[in-house]
């Protein structure tokens, strides 16, 4: 499965984690393009911290969802990144234009889920000769 | 006739997908021919893992409905 993932957002990440816990059980191979709004969230000072990130829909129900996401035991996106990566193999790349963008040039500037900073002829390549390719 | 089971995941309490990562990783703990028991109160769970048990291969012995939540039975291939 190839999955760009184009969103910063605390709801689409959230979505993003679910969908990748899916595929940890399934043990498909995930290969995850993270472009320009999305390479904001992996920023170390950024992260699965719920104060720095905005939601993409109903931005007026942050709270809210975050109260049912904490009564209903959900992990935070990185948490779900991070089981899916244990339990399949799941590689995260970071596109080095939207890492240029919010002030990332090198991997340590990412979260340590990351794996590599590449060009956008790997995530073509990869959506060419995916299976499943998901837009988020 | 009861079913004995060899391991029992309890995953109550958490929601999709926590049940199904939750059984993922436990059948990789047993035997094959040994029988896991998933306890889930997260109705999706109810479709999901069996559906999954199927696909890896795995035979699904049925689920119990308890209060409140479900015992899940598979046999490990």
């Amino acid at each position: 499965m190839t999955l760009a993932l184009f969103s910063g957002s605390l709801d689409k990440l959230t979505a993003a984690g679910v969908i990748l816990g899916g595929a940890a059980a399934d043990d498909m191979d995930v290969d995850l393009f993270v472009l320009l709004q999305g390479a904001r969230a992996f920023k170390k000072e950024i992260g699965d911290d719920p104060n720095k990130l905005e939601m993409a829909e109903y931005p007026g129900l942050k709270a809210e969802f975050l109260d049912s996401l904490k009564t209903l035991k959900v992990k935070s996106w990185i948490e779900f990144f991070r089981e899916a990566k244990e339990l399949t193999n799941v590689k995260i790349h970071i596109c080095g234009l939207a890492g240029k963008i919010w002030g990332g040039e090198k991997l340590e500037d990412f979260v340590d889920i990351a794996d590599d900073i590449c060009g956008i002829g790997e995530y073509i390549e990869s959506a060419q000769n995916a299976d499943v390719h998901l837009f988020i | 006739m009861a079913i004995e089971a060899t391991k029992i995941v309890d995953a109550r309490g958490t929601a999709c997908p926590g049940p199904l990562l939750a059984a993922k990783k436990a059948i990789g703990e047993i035997k094959s021919g040994d029988i896991m028991e998933v306890l889930s109160s997260d109705e999706a769970t109810k479709r999901d893992v069996p559906k999954w048990a199927a696909k890896k291969g795995h035979e699904y012995l049925g689920t119990i409905e308890e209060s409140g939540y479900f015992k899940i039975y598979m046999k490990k291939n």
